[in-house]
């Protein structure tokens, strides 16, 4: 023990860092912020160490090259032991920072925690989410394989309605005119150098503000922050009724990071890595491709958005959002931190975070895009053939070939673009059917021209028979001795 | 200081995990292949007839709208080139899609070899027709006049007369059911039958009497005579404006 203190000493000497570090170990931190709320930032810290030792022992394999790089996460996966492991734990690393750092932040906005004179760690915690989302989204391209098409495609597709400049910027993204080689390097430049330096580089100011103003303090309601009395009120609070950071508040973090670190290598264990999915080929058009859990909102919101406003939208909205993220704490910088007493943060946090759960629910669905093999590969259910002509049958198989099933599901398996048919017969009349089958309407397209008469007859008198066993099918005014049913769709004639 | 006495409980548990990370029976370690097979490389039967053929054939074969190829008997008549021509290419004027790259399709060759040769392996029960020479897979069209005294002795006690339903079975001359298959499709199902829906083989229509190869090629005639020139149009004269 004696000669360990020796050593210290003497590196203290010359190095000169011994004050610094024991200054950052027994600041003194209000009581109530030793709390099991303020441990969120001190995990993502450690996830992003973790990230930085998984990725750079990826690296080690990892080929960045168009030709090599899916086959070299086929090496990773297959041929290296615990390959695929590290493979998982850097994925699902990046899962778990990208939701921490989100929860994080919230917290951060809830507890008042950016107002005066925190200002600038809520701004560099602005950029560091924005690095880290960049971290997540240049990953996924890393792993070029069908997915990372998509999210490169959107990218481009994006960045291409600039106006002006749209261009020349897609060929600075994708180091060309198209996806290929040197988009990869692009992409593994920015994920294992640029965005990394700039990550660490700005953590390691965002912790020595933290460091240096002190760990917020538990919001009281009625305590209000003045520009001209804060510095002295926290002063004296921690004073009063401080803890040493060290041992008192860190040992929160610290099991709170290791139940992080064990769920991710856990999660890594049981769900095993993502991807690499199919080669990218943009010829395969069976392909379905997804983004990675956190960018499935964009998806859907692009695919929900009608064509008229994605443009607007799509440039102007990131903007609007990071200026109202970064602006902030200069709007509210004063005044009450409680969130007991700001409905109104409250109430945005509650939609935001809705909204996006929703977006990223529909992401999950994709209900917009047509299952393209379900005409040849989803069955009709037996249900719906039992004791059926001839006719209907045919008709049946009219739907299959006419690839209906693409976007109407059948006992519940199909597209979900249409409704589903499995009752359309209480709502529509023969007629309608008719009408809807050749003129289609809302995105149905219009079939008018590719189906011949013998298939409408039989495609009509097979839809005809979709309806609950016991329920009549819907009949037109004129026809006689049928009750009408209330459907909600009455016969319009 | 009560973090440190709790953290070497954590530990072990930590190691443990490590420790199961070095067993290959872990859930999440990925199997051999790519997670997502190239479309094109797929050549397991079962994945291939699964995407391809059950919408309309049914699952494992039968119990689809379309004829049930999971049939022996179906298989112990047709052979393998017909198999794959009919896969390949469709069946012209019919709902049958053409399967091939070179008709349009997106399966390769070797995956409609893969195909054929699942169908036999899987479905075929060799020496089902032991003993019995069953009639032909194709043949002309037999006379049709004919067809109607065939119709009578082996079909009507099902199809009702006329062929427009009975009782066990529904109408087989409704112009546009008749518009959309093909006159092999009407003898398929004349000498095969569809077994899952009750419906006899050329063997038991008539029980204890089959019937001839010359009465199923007039039966078929018959049938295919009562084709509209014009299926499913309303005013006969009109042409139909399919384009196929
Ligand atoms: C591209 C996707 C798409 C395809 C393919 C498609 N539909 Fe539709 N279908 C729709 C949509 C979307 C609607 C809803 C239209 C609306 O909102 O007015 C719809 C509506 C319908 C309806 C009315 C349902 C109701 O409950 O009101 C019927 C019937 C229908 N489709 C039948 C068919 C048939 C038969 C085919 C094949 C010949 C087919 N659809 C092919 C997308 C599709
Ligand atoms: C869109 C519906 C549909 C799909 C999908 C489909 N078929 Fe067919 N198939 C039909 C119809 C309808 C017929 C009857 C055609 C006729 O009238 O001759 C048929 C007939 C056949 C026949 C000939 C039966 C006979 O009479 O000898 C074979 C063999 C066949 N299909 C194989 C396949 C295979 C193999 C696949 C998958 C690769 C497939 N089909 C997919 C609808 C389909
Ligand atoms: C024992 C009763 C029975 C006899 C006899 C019979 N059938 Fe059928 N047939 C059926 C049944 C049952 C079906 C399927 C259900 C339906 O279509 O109603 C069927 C279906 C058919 C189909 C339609 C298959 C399809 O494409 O959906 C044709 C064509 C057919 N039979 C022709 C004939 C001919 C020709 C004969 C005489 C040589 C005949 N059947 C004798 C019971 C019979």
């Amino acid at each position: 023990m004696k000669r360990l203190q020796k050593i210290f000493e003497w590196l203290d000497q010359r190095l000169k860092i011994g004050a610094a570090v024991r200054e950052a170990m027994y600041h003194r931190v209000p009581r109530s912020s030793g709390s099991w709320f303020y441990v969120f930032g001190s995990s993502a810290f450690l996830l992003l160490l973790l990230q930085v030792v998984t990725g750079i022992l990826l690296a080690l394999v990892y080929v960045p090259s168009a030709s090599q790089a899916w086959n070299s996460l086929q090496v990773l996966n297959h041929d290296i032991t615990l390959g695929w492991y590290l493979r998982a734990v850097h994925g699902w690393g990046s899962n778990f920072m990208v939701a921490l750092v989100l929860i994080h932040m919230m917290q951060v906005f809830l507890f008042g925690a950016y107002k005066y004179p925190r200002e600038f760690n809520w701004v560099t915690g602005v950029f560091l989410l924005l690095f880290t989302l960049g971290m997540a989204f240049t990953g996924q391209v890393l792993r070029f394989d069908q997915d990372a098409y998509w999210g490169l495609g959107i990218g481009a597709s994006i960045t291409g309605r600039v106006p002006l400049i749209g261009a020349p910027l897609v060929h600075l993204l994708l180091g060309g005119p198209i996806i290929a080689s040197d988009t990869l390097s692009r992409f593994f430049d920015l994920h294992v150098f640029i965005i990394p330096a700039l990550l660490l580089g700005l953590v390691g100011i965002h912790l020595l503000m933290v460091l240096k103003l002190g760990i917020n303090e538990w919001p009281m309601p009625g305590r209000l922050v003045r520009r001209e009395t804060y510095l002295k009120e926290y002063e004296d609070l921690v004073q009063r009724d401080g803890v040493p950071f060290v041992p008192d508040a860190i040992w929160k973090d610290m099991v709170f990071g290791a139940m992080i670190l064990g769920s991710v290598l856990v999660c890594a264990a049981v769900f095993g890595p993502f991807g690499p999915r199919g080669v990218p080929d943009p010829t395969i058009i069976q392909a379905a491709p997804r983004p990675d859990f956190f960018f499935l909102w964009i998806f859907a919101l692009l695919a929900l958005l009608p064509p008229y406003m994605e443009t607007p939208l799509i440039l102007i909205g990131p903007i609007v959002v990071i200026a109202l993220l970064l602006l902030v704490p200069f709007l509210s910088g004063e005044g009450e931190k409680s969130w007991r007493r700001r409905p109104v943060s409250v109430l945005t946090v509650l939609v935001v975070a809705v909204t996006l759960g929703a977006l990223t629910r529909f992401g999950q669905e994709a209900p917009w895009s047509p299952v393209m093999n379900g005409w040849s590969g989803l069955p009709v259910p037996a249900q719906y053939l039992k004791g059926r002509s001839a006719l209907q049958r045919q008709g049946a198989i009219v739907f299959q070939e006419k690839q209906c099933r693409n976007c109407h599901s059948l006992g519940g398996e199909g597209g979900k673009r249409g409704p589903a048919l499995d009752s359309v017969a209480t709502r529509l009349t023969p007629d309608e059917l008719i009408r809807q089958v050749l003129q289609g309407g809302g995105n149905m397209p219009a079939y008018g021209h590719n189906l011949s008469p013998a298939e409408v007859t039989a495609l009509v008198s097979f839809l005809d028979t979709l309806h609950p066993p016991g329920v009549r099918p819907a009949r037109d005014f004129a026809e006689k001795g049928l009750p009408l049913l209330d459907t909600g769709h009455p016969a319009k004639h | 200081m009560t973090c440190w006495r709790r953290l070497p409980a954590l530990l072990p548990a930590l190691f443990l995990i490590l420790a199961m990370a070095g067993c290959s029976s872990l859930p999440g370690r990925p199997g051999l292949g790519p997670e997502v097979q190239r479309p094109s490389d797929v050549m397991n039967f079962g994945v291939l007839y699964k995407q391809n053929c059950s919408g309309c054939h049914g699952p494992e074969g039968r119990g689809g709208p379309a004829f049930p190829l999971a049939d022996p008997v179906y298989l112990s008549i047709v052979n393998d080139a017909t198999l794959r021509t009919i896969t390949a290419q469709g069946v012209p004027n019919s709902l049958m899609p053409a399967f091939a790259r070179s008709a349009g399709g997106m399966l390769t060759d070797q995956q409609i070899d893969a195909i054929v040769e699942g169908m036999r392996k899987n479905w075929a029960k060799p020496g089902i027709l032991a003993g019995v020479t069953p009639p032909p897979y194709s043949a002309p069209l037999g006379d049709p006049k004919r067809g109607t005294q065939v119709y009578q002795t082996f079909c009507q006690s099902c199809h009702g007369p006329g062929g427009k339903g009975g009782a066990k079975a529904s109408s087989i001359v409704d112009g546009s059911y008749l518009g959309l298959v093909s006159d092999q499709e009407l003898r398929t199902d004349v000498i095969c039958g569809w077994p899952h829906l009750g419906a006899p083989d050329w063997r038991s229509d008539v029980p204890g009497h089959p019937m001839t190869a010359q009465e199923i090629a007039d039966v078929v005639a018959y049938l295919a005579a009562q084709r509209p020139k014009f299926p499913g149009r309303p005013y006969p004269g009109q042409p139909s404006r399919r384009r196929k």
